[in-house]
């Protein structure tokens, strides 16, 4: 059983950074393809149908660590204290941006939340570096964490980018297929990957007693399918096609 | 102010603003749910304004609980280290449950409900409204066990030093937890109704050109709220049946928002039940009342943070009821500059955001159902009038 609570957390890290990865990219591209209002509005109306479908993959992956994990949980999170902050009010700001860029009619009230937008997907995307460094190896500060930031950032901005060449290619003028989103997204998991793949044993080590892992088995594994059933059936419903771009977006 | 009370003035600051958004979001998710019913049943233009006009309000006020969510959960690592030391085999199963079952689903339907809208067939997009509804309950079935076991710390025994979950029936079983969820699922009815009610007697007030909108909004937020103050009162009492020894004494100051509570609601529960419910009929053409009712709009708010005020001071200094204080569950090593850092950093920008979220619905709904932008066409698609009534 700790085998595959095992699975399920190293899936939910990895899927959040091949789901999530492409929103937090589009939000770093915003100012190098969205110079004009209206094709930030598009970018944005690119990724919002999956935004949020997206993002709770992290919230997820929180909340495993707690109940499976509950050793770790406290001085993984303690031990990060200024990165964890620091990207929490990041993903606020990119979060409200989205909410909020289209609330107000007035150009300079988008162009404020499209920068706050960028600002949050920049330190969400940067911040990963040292968050994943960290976590492996308990110093927050590390150069080498500081580093594997910029990677984590680049990579990230990479999957953005082949997501609109998939949904909205008149936006980076090039179409690329659902395989190289596929490859992209493999890609920008990564560096993820090979974290929780370097503390199997250690994660291992640390799972909750049989009787606790039990009762998450019993209350959440039969749910599993209609998890995954409502990912897909997001994919399903905004696949590209010619009706892609009028989904109406309130992003 | 020394670290623990820094770290405790960080949760309470953001936990009271994640409640006074959840609280909205638990009373509007079934309203619009219902209102969305109507629509697809009668397919008239009436209730599809309604279900985007309070699907709307209801969406841009989600948008605030989910960021200081965030923080919620993120917390028990940052500050209170000790009580996943200590605690986390049986504290750590709800958190996972509610983030796993409920707001995974919760955020994934949702998505597809506002940006599904004229994509989805109309049943399936009915479906994903009541998915929505049901997995914020869920949501709330899950935090609120959570809750309960630091009040009471049922099913659970501790060897070498930790608590172990021996039994989760008992933790469902919760003499903590079975008065106080139906409690806290009708606050939150009543003050998403009470925010139906103001709204809708602000526009009848001004006599703006969609009275039968409003009037009709009206009249579905008095049944509601009474439905919500009934349910409200009746597992208010009822907690007492199950509630810690010593927990209101006058030592503590928790008696002081409990007895707040008490008397307002009543009051309340009173003026909804005897006047609001029998005048319900006659209630949008007295206009006299109108300004009343806008003004009772933010109690429910105010009521619904000081109960947990009440609930969360009274179980002081315990984190776990008789097992660990707070003292003993904060994170170690944790400094005072590293709380005061983040406590600035959470107030000002939640609450910075909190204001400018709360000015939005207030623009919101003085703009009435003309141009929503929930359930519009996207810019370049023909558009159709967004109401015609």
């Amino acid at each position: 059983m700790d085998v595959i609570w095992f699975a399920v957390f190293a899936l939910l890290l990895a899927g959040y950074f091949a789901l999530e990865g492409f929103d937090l990219g589009v939000g770093l591209l915003l100012p190098v393809l969205g110079r004009s209002r209206d094709r930030r509005d598009r970018m944005v109306a690119a990724m919002a149908p999956y935004v949020l479908a997206n993002e709770v993959w992290l919230v997820a992956l929180a909340g495993t660590l707690f109940g499976v994990y509950p050793l770790l949980e406290g001085p993984v999170l303690f031990g990060l204290y200024p990165v964890v902050v620091a990207m929490l009010l990041c993903w606020i700001v990119r979060d409200t941006g989205l909410w909020f860029r289209r609330r107000l009619g007035g150009p300079r009230w988008r162009a404020f939340w499209d920068g706050l937008v960028w600002l949050g997907s920049l330190g969400l995307a940067y911040g990963w570096g040292p968050a994943l460094h960290g976590a492996a190896t308990g110093s927050p500060l590390h150069p080498l964490g500081l580093m594997l930031g910029v990677v984590t950032t680049l990579l990230m901005a990479f999957h953005g980018w082949t997501f609109l060449a998939w949904r909205a290619p008149a936006l980076t003028g090039t179409a690329r297929p659902g395989r190289a989103l596929l490859v992209s997204a493999v890609v920008a998991a990564l560096p993820a990957l090979a974290v929780i793949a370097l503390s199997a044993p250690h994660l291992l080590d640390h799972t909750t007693p049989g009787t606790t892992l039990n009762v998450l088995s019993l209350m959440v594994l039969p749910f599993a399918p209609v998890m995954l059933g409502a990912q897909v059936w997001v994919w399903r419903t905004f696949r590209p096609g010619e009706d892609a771009p009028r989904t109406p977006s309130f992003f | 102010m020394d670290v623990l009370e820094l770290a405790r003035t960080q949760f309470a600051v953001t936990g009271s603003l994640h409640f006074l958004f959840v609280v909205l979001t638990l009373g509007l998710a079934p309203l619009v749910a219902i209102m969305h019913t109507r629509w697809a049943i009668s397919g008239r233009p009436l209730h599809e304004g309604m279900t985007r006009f309070w699907g709307q309000i209801y969406v841009v006020n989600y948008a605030l609980g989910i960021v200081t969510g965030l923080v919620m959960e993120f917390q028990f690592g940052l500050s209170w280290a000790g009580l996943s030391h200590y605690a986390g085999d049986v504290f750590g199963a709800p958190l996972a449950m509610e983030t796993l079952l409920a707001f995974f689903l919760e955020s994934t339907f949702l998505g597809l409900w506002i940006f599904g809208w004229g994509r989805l067939p109309r049943l399936l997009h009915l479906a994903c409204i009541w998915l929505v509804a049901l997995t914020a309950y869920a949501s709330a079935f899950f935090i609120m066990i959570a809750n309960s076991f630091l009040q009471n710390p049922a099913g659970t025994v501790e060897r070498g030093g930790r608590l172990e979950l021996v039994d989760w029936g008992a933790l469902v079983a919760n003499k903590a937890f079975v008065f106080s969820f139906p409690h806290v699922v009708g606050a939150g009815l009543f003050t998403g109704a009470m925010v139906m009610v103001g709204a809708s007697a602000y526009h009848l007030r001004r006599r703006t050109p969609d009275a039968e909108f409003f009037t009709r909004s009206l009249r579905t937020g008095v049944v509601m709220a009474a439905v919500g103050i009934m349910i409200t009162v009746a597992f208010g009492y009822a907690q007492f049946a199950g509630v810690q020894e010593d927990k209101f004494s006058a030592k503590t100051w928790a008696a002081v928002p409990l007895g707040f509570m008490i008397e307002f609601g009543q009051l309340l529960a009173l003026v909804v039940l005897f006047v609001m419910l029998p005048m319900i009929g006659v209630l949008h053409r007295w206009r006299w009342t109108h300004p009343l009712l806008i003004i009772m709009t933010p109690v429910p708010f105010v009521l619904a943070v000081l109960g947990w005020l009440a609930r969360e001071v009274g179980r002081q200094p315990w984190m776990i009821w008789g097992k660990l204080t707070v003292a003993d569950a904060l994170s170690p090593g944790l400094t005072p500059g590293m709380v005061t850092a983040s406590l600035i950093g959470f107030t000002a920008v939640l609450g910075l955001l909190a204001i400018v979220d709360y000015a939005l619905i207030a623009r919101m709904v003085r703009r009435g159902p003309r141009d929503l932008a929930l359930g519009a066409p996207a810019a370049d698609a023909p558009r159709s009038p967004a109401l015609s009534l």
